[in-house]
């Protein structure tokens, strides 16, 4: 069973999100900019990465999962709320914390064609993050190079080749041996497989897992397909325009799904047989633009259980059972 | 049944001339599709699916694309005779097409009004009144609310599945017997592409529509179709009905792709992985193409290129295990 397979090994936490919200000023004119309003792209989110753990936020586009990953990659800063890593929070870090930090989070990203610097070869692609980080000897570095390609499971002499003359799926594991070259703790992994073809994506799933276990890594993975974070995830948050409207171990998601919105999801995702009947999708509609969310629970417009109280006032993310947490009110 | 299938698709060959040889993007592909029926042809990228659209719709490119061989037999009259002005006509009457993209098949420069007016004035003649009372109803068709307002509206105002759904009433504006839909949902989010496909089932119980769908997803062939072909480097290696393609894949590579791909539904331990990668069209290797890749190799595979056995009741496979 995933359960016994994907349990928690050990359970310190090492990012903790609390309450954070990003906003992007929405502009108009040329010279005298106005605000004219505002995006809430993150719209006030918590939760914790533990050690050893994948935690996949999904969503559908605009539910502001990039952008909360791109917060934790120090890429955006958050309107507010905190960033603690290891218990320190974010806002009081020192250079010397931020250098940490920055060798200690590492990404992948959906696109290998776009990631990989087409002018570098992959030897140098691979270990340009250690050699501005730590001074090495010529003979240290060939022994880190050799030592990252074999985890990613490739042979030495593509060390000299350039990004063009791999597969996507080679290309990728060039990204994730790029991104382990720092023994990173965290690695943000954002639509790791979604670019690669079918038969790759069980090469790369298989390769991160592995990895995970052999060096004890947490993950964050940003995924829309259900059935990849089934089978990646320890723990998963469901994000509808800006906010966690679900949250669950893995299993308790799939098997014992409460919103509405996380329902609607599952059921609009492709079965894996054709015998495999679902029950029809209630849901309407489309995502609501977030310059203009709807006025208390942001799903109401499109949820078939919305009642008055929906649109007056917005659900809070409450504990359903433990570590199972839900918003909406008819819990 | 009628003697005729709609569409019959015969040993149809499309190679490519380049400067370094001759790449045979479809080789030998056949199959049938009758009124009403949906077929899934699956595989990965570069197998040749979306080129077997391209040589049905007579959209190869040229001058290095080439359709060397077989036939294309829309209600028994040969597409590949025709010339490119009788093909004109027949794109958009007979035949419709769906692209993944649909902000790159928009043009964004033209309200979608526009778009909709230039293709039915393609199809018919009628006055501008008539013309709007039919891409209004084209709208209505694929579901778009407020159709009067959409109709000034540039793609770029629109969201993806509504952009898709505009696509589609375009494809349908000629009221096509065959529509084919590349990768069609591919770029939507989960619960856009849901109702995408409930919107092509509604059509096509309406109209009587035959669907090809093109996708790398065996979860839209098990959710909408009715019989499928899997491609490999060019070629069919199986082609069944869904359901028994899904419970008993006859051959190593469709075997191998259900084994590989994470399930919804139910908890998987550890997913099955095909080593290696698809081999270069230009270079295949002697033999079964797959043959690097199979588990089940042996040294038949290595020497001769398997024919379709029979491995059920209207289901076949390209494999020598069956021999």
């Amino acid at each position: 069973m995933t359960l016994d397979t994907r349990a928690p090994a050990v359970t310190d936490t090492i990012i903790e999100v609390e309450d954070c919200q990003k906003h992007f000023p929405v502009t108009r004119g040329i010279l005298l900019r106005k605000t004219v309003g505002t995006v809430k792209a993150v719209d006030g989110v918590s939760f914790q990465i533990r050690r050893g753990e994948t935690l996949s936020l999904v969503g559908e586009s605009g539910c502001g999962k990039t952008t909360t990953a791109r917060m934790i990659l120090l890429v955006e800063s958050p309107t507010t709320g905190k960033i603690k890593f290891k218990g320190g929070d974010m806002a009081e870090f020192t250079p010397a914390d931020y250098k940490e930090y920055r060798s200690s989070v590492q990404a992948v990203f959906q696109d290998p064609w776009s990631s990989l610097n087409p002018r570098l070869k992959v030897g140098q692609i691979i270990m340009e993050p250690l050699l501005t980080n730590q001074r090495l000897s010529k003979g240290e570095t060939k022994e880190q190079l050799e030592s990252l390609l074999q985890d990613v499971g490739l042979h030495s002499f593509q060390a000299n080749y350039y990004p063009h003359e791999f597969s996507g799926g080679q290309r990728q594991r060039i990204a994730i041996a790029r991104a382990l070259s720092l023994r990173p703790q965290v690695i943000v992994l954002d639509e790791p497989v979604s670019a690669l073809d079918v038969s790759i994506r069980a090469q790369i799933m298989n390769l991160l897992r592995g990895l995970q276990e052999r060096y004890g890594l947490s993950y964050l993975l940003i995924a829309h397909n259900l059935a990849t974070v089934r089978y990646m995830s320890h723990n998963v948050a469901v994000m509808y325009l800006g906010k966690i409207v679900e949250e669950a171990p893995t299993q308790e998601l799939f098997t014992n799904t409460q919103h509405p919105y996380t329902k609607a999801l599952i059921t609009a995702s492709l079965p894996s047989h054709p015998d495999r009947q679902r029950e029809e999708m209630v849901i309407s509609g489309e995502v609501p633009s977030p310059l203009d969310p709807p006025s208390g629970c942001a799903f109401n417009p499109r949820c078939p259980f919305a009642m008055d109280r929906c649109t007056e006032e917005t659900p809070e993310l409450r504990e359903l059972s433990t570590r199972h947490k839900v918003a909406c009110h008819l819990y | 049944m009628t003697e005729t299938p709609l569409l019959d698709v015969q040993d149809l060959k499309t190679y490519f001339f380049t400067r370094t040889g001759v790449v045979k993007a479809v080789d030998g592909v056949s199959f049938t599709l009758e009124p009403g029926e949906t077929l899934g042809i699956a595989g990965e990228s570069g197998c040749g699916k979306s080129i077997t659209a391209l040589s049905i719709m007579g959209l190869v490119p040229k001058p290095a694309g080439r359709t060397v061989g077989g036939r294309v037999l829309l209600e028994g009259e040969d597409l590949l005779t025709k010339s490119s002005q009788e093909m004109q006509a027949i794109r958009g009457r007979e035949l419709g097409m769906i692209l993944q993209d649909p902000m790159t098949s928009l043009n964004p420069l033209f309200t979608v009004g526009n778009q909709v007016f230039e293709t039915l004035r393609q199809h018919s003649s009628g006055t501008s009144s008539g013309l709007r009372a039919r891409a209004l109803k084209l709208l209505q068709q694929v579901k778009i609310a407020s159709p009067e307002t959409r109709l000034r509206d540039y793609p770029h105002q629109m969201s993806g599945g509504m952009r898709q759904r505009v696509v589609g009433a375009i494809a349908m504006s000629g009221t096509p017997k065959v529509l084919i839909a590349d990768e069609a949902t591919t770029s939507l989010d989960a619960t856009i592409q849901y109702q995408y496909l409930q919107l092509l089932k509604g059509i096509q119980r309406e109209t009587g529509l035959a669907i090809i769908f093109i996708t790398h997803d065996f979860g839209i062939v098990a959710k909408m179709c009715d019989k499928v072909i899997v491609m490999y480097a060019g070629r069919v290696v199986e082609s069944s009905n869904t359901r028994d393609l899904f419970n008993e894949p006859a051959h190593p590579y469709t075997e191998a792709l259900m084994r590989s791909v994470p399930d919804v539904d139910e908890d998987v331990d550890f997913l099955y992985s095909i080593e290696g990668q698809p081999p270069a069209l230009d270079q295949l290797p002697e033999g079964c193409s797959f043959a690097p890749r199979c588990p089940y190799v042996f040294d038949r595979c290595l020497k001769e290129t398997p024919v379709p056995l029979r491995a059920g009741p209207n289901h076949l496979a390209t494999c020598w295990r069956l021999a």
